[in-house]
């Protein structure tokens, strides 16, 4: 088998979200000596990105979505300890800890931001829904996160927000982290209010903007947020 | 067979099968979904060419295919991580046992929801509005604007974005106190403009169960003959939160009205696949939530929004499933995308409403301008425009409509994506007098002349 045909292997078990696929076509992949970078590129973001579109044309759905997202975590975990330190920090886009924040059980609009996340090539910690801010903080540490992604469908959990930024300046921990918000009821003005870092008014647009925090040098917290879709 | 008990229910989100959500959703719903969708030879069914749906042997097909997914899946506690199975004679007892008519409200200022057909001459009821976020300052008039529209038959209303100008933490006191005072200034607000037994739906300013607790059967809040809002945070899921709200309403001798999101793009996948979804959901919310009333609602998840093609033949498919083989009170929401002071809403509520109106759904609720995304992007003459459509479209033949639909799509579908978000409350209404501008009467008048000339028969006033 050459190397092209690996490559495809690899792509089309995270296409179709087969875990043990994607994990066991990387492993033989290696075995055949195909270079771990280029497996890693072209293998796996090659079929990430295949995936978003697909998704973006109504070619495939949520579910497939996020089945693809955990297949290449597997791929990406077979290719990772034989890459360079210095290439894994090349490779890597940055680490978002993702969640609805307290009082919202709505999950939809956090599982495609998380999906498409994942898609792009960041590595996402889901939370889950009805996260409080304590937990956003200490998953944020616990996994070095870059970046903090809060959903919220509801003015009334939109208001955690506040708290979560406030927590994070308390426990002296802000530089370390961005911290975005979407959801119905939030606004560039509000995520402005509140000091945060950036608003996405849909998920392509939370994308966009964990690209642009992540690509420059600016560190957190920004003086005024980057917000991306707003309506007008 | 009686009807299951509640307290079934409640045990039943304890011992049921252990399913983590994440296996729940990219797992057991898109399989059941799929399967079901071949098995009934109903996948690409969807005609986004034909918005209306008037093939009755389809919408029997769904029915049916609707029916097996609610009895494979049951619904999923996703507090406990437990799924709510219902058997078939529970399901069918609990379908059959439920309302076929409801009075809501009291005496002749109440409203009577009656069960549907499609293409039923019996109006459709409406409920305005959804529960866009307003000032305290604003919250009292917008609402009292939409009382005074005779046309809107239930009053839900918007919903109150502080609490004594302090933000209203969801789960704290300040929800409690929230839920309270709205309750009791919705039912002071009925009473203000001469409408005191006018049906209502609350609470919207509180999603978790703590505002309903305050504000649902209290002394000056919302009356038992008032509907208690129940939404299912997604599809095929329940929580804690929704059944701690299902009690209180039972315990109250209220009326549950139920309601829950399927999305097309989301874990059913297609068209046809939310479709399913939304039946099962719609047939499951009386058992598992004990509906007098209740919905299936749905939005495509690229757009947030179901005034499109694809959305639109969902909801004409499902409702029209519903209503033909059943007698439920049926709910379903137009959700607009387009804000106050712009055609293109009235246009999208048009054929929204219309759609619904004539596949047989009991009561609508909405309008939902600028996708509810906007604080105060409402006002009371959308209210009356959805109302009047909602009265009016019932009795219209599904082929009329759907071309009535196919007409006016065309006008603003290119804008879905990027809508022009209109006016606020206050630069669209005189906030002393709470009308319109002439700005916005005008195009009211417009478009109500367009739909009347396409052969919806509203009053020209």
């Amino acid at each position: 088998m050459d190397h092209s045909d690996l490559l495809q292997g690899i792509r089309q078990a995270i296409i179709d979200g087969d875990e043990e696929a994607a994990k066991s076509r990387t492993e033989a992949a290696l075995t055949a000596s195909l270079e771990p970078m280029l497996a890693l590129q072209e293998g796996v973001q090659g079929a990430l990105n295949r995936v978003g579109e697909m998704f973006e044309t109504g070619e495939c759905y949520l579910p497939e979505l996020m089945m693809a997202g955990d297949a290449a975590r597997a791929a990406i975990s077979v290719l990772m300890p034989h890459i360079s330190a210095a290439d894994q920090d090349a490779a890597r886009r940055g680490k978002v800890v993702i969640g609805s924040i307290s009082g919202d059980l709505h999950d939809i609009g956090k599982n495609i931001v998380s999906a498409l996340l994942g898609a792009h090539g960041f590595a996402v910690v889901d939370l889950g829904t009805d996260v409080p801010a304590k937990n956003f903080v200490d998953a944020a540490q616990k996994h070095g996160a870059d970046i903090i992604a809060v959903s919220t469908l509801l003015t009334t959990s939109r208001a955690f927000t506040r708290e979560l930024v406030r927590l994070l300046n308390d426990t002296r921990v802000r530089e370390r982290h961005f911290v975005i918000v979407g959801g119905g009821p939030v606004t560039p003005e509000w995520v402005k209010s509140i000091g945060a870092d950036g608003y996405g008014r849909d998920a392509n647009n939370a994308v966009a903007l964990c690209s642009q925090l992540l690509s420059g040098r600016q560190r957190p917290p920004l003086e005024e947020p980057l917000c991306i879709g707003a309506l007008q | 067979m009686g009807k299951l008990e509640i307290i079934e229910i409640l045990q039943r989100t304890r011992t049921g099968e252990y399913c983590t959500v994440r296996d729940w959703d990219i797992k057991r719903i898109p399989a059941v979904i799929r399967q079901k969708l071949k098995a009934h030879g109903l996948e690409k069914t969807c005609d986004p060419s034909n918005p209306v749906n008037s093939d009755d042997s389809l919408a029997d097909a769904f029915y049916k295919a609707g029916y097996e997914v609610a009895l494979e899946l049951g619904m999923l506690c996703e507090t406990t991580e437990r799924i709510v199975r219902i058997s078939e004679e529970e399901l069918d007892a609990a379908v059959e046992l439920a309302p076929s008519e409801l009075l809501v409200g009291e005496g002749s200022d109440g409203t009577k929801i009656k069960a549907r057909k499609p293409e039923d001459p019996y109006p459709m009821v409406f409920g305005a509005s959804m529960a866009i976020t307003f000032s305290e300052e604003n919250w009292p008039l917008i609402t009292e604007g939409i009382a005074r529209e005779r046309e809107v038959d239930i009053l839900e209303g918007p919903s109150l974005v502080t609490v004594h100008g302090l933000e209203i933490p969801s789960g704290t006191p300040f929800e409690t106190l929230a839920g309270y005072i709205h309750g009791r200034m919705n039912r002071q607000i009925r009473e203000r403009v001469g409408r005191p037994g006018m049906g209502a739906i609350g609470c919207t300013s509180s999603v978790t169960e703590y505002g309903q607790l305050a504000s649902y059967g209290v002394p000056g809040g919302f009356r038992p003959t008032d509907l208690s809002l129940v939404l299912f945070p997604s599809e095929m899921k329940v929580t804690h939160t929704v059944l701690h709200k299902v009690v209180h309403t039972l315990n109250m001798g209220g009326y549950v009205f139920a309601g829950s999101p399927s999305m097309i793009g989301g874990m059913s996948g297609p068209p046809e696949g939310s479709t399913l979804s939304a039946i099962a959901c719609a047939l499951l919310q009386y058992p598992v939530l004990q509906a007098h009333a209740g919905g299936g609602e749905i939005y495509d998840i690229r757009y947030l929004t179901n005034v499109n093609r694809e959305g639109l033949w969902a909801l004409s498919v499902t409702h029209q499933a519903l209503s033909r083989n059943t007698h439920l009170l049926t709910h379903a929401i137009a959700s607009e995308v387009s804000g106050p002071v712009t055609e293109n809403l009235l246009l999208e509520t048009l054929v929204g409403v219309a759609t619904i109106a004539a596949s047989g759904t009991a009561i609508a609720a909405g309008p939902r301008p600028a996708g509810g995304k906007l604080a105060e992007h409402l006002t009371p003459l959308e209210c009356r425009f959805a109302a009047e459509v909602s009265h009016k479209a019932s009795g219209l033949s599904r082929k009329r409509v759907n071309e009535i639909v196919k007409e006016v799509l065309p006008r603003f579908e290119s804008r879905i994506k990027t809508p022009d978000v209109g006016k606020p409350f206050r630069e669209a209404c005189d906030l002393k007098t709470l009308q319109p501008t002439k700005e916005w009467e005008n195009m009211y008048i417009k478009v109500k002349g367009e739909a009347i000339a396409l052969g919806i028969p509203l009053d020209p006033g």
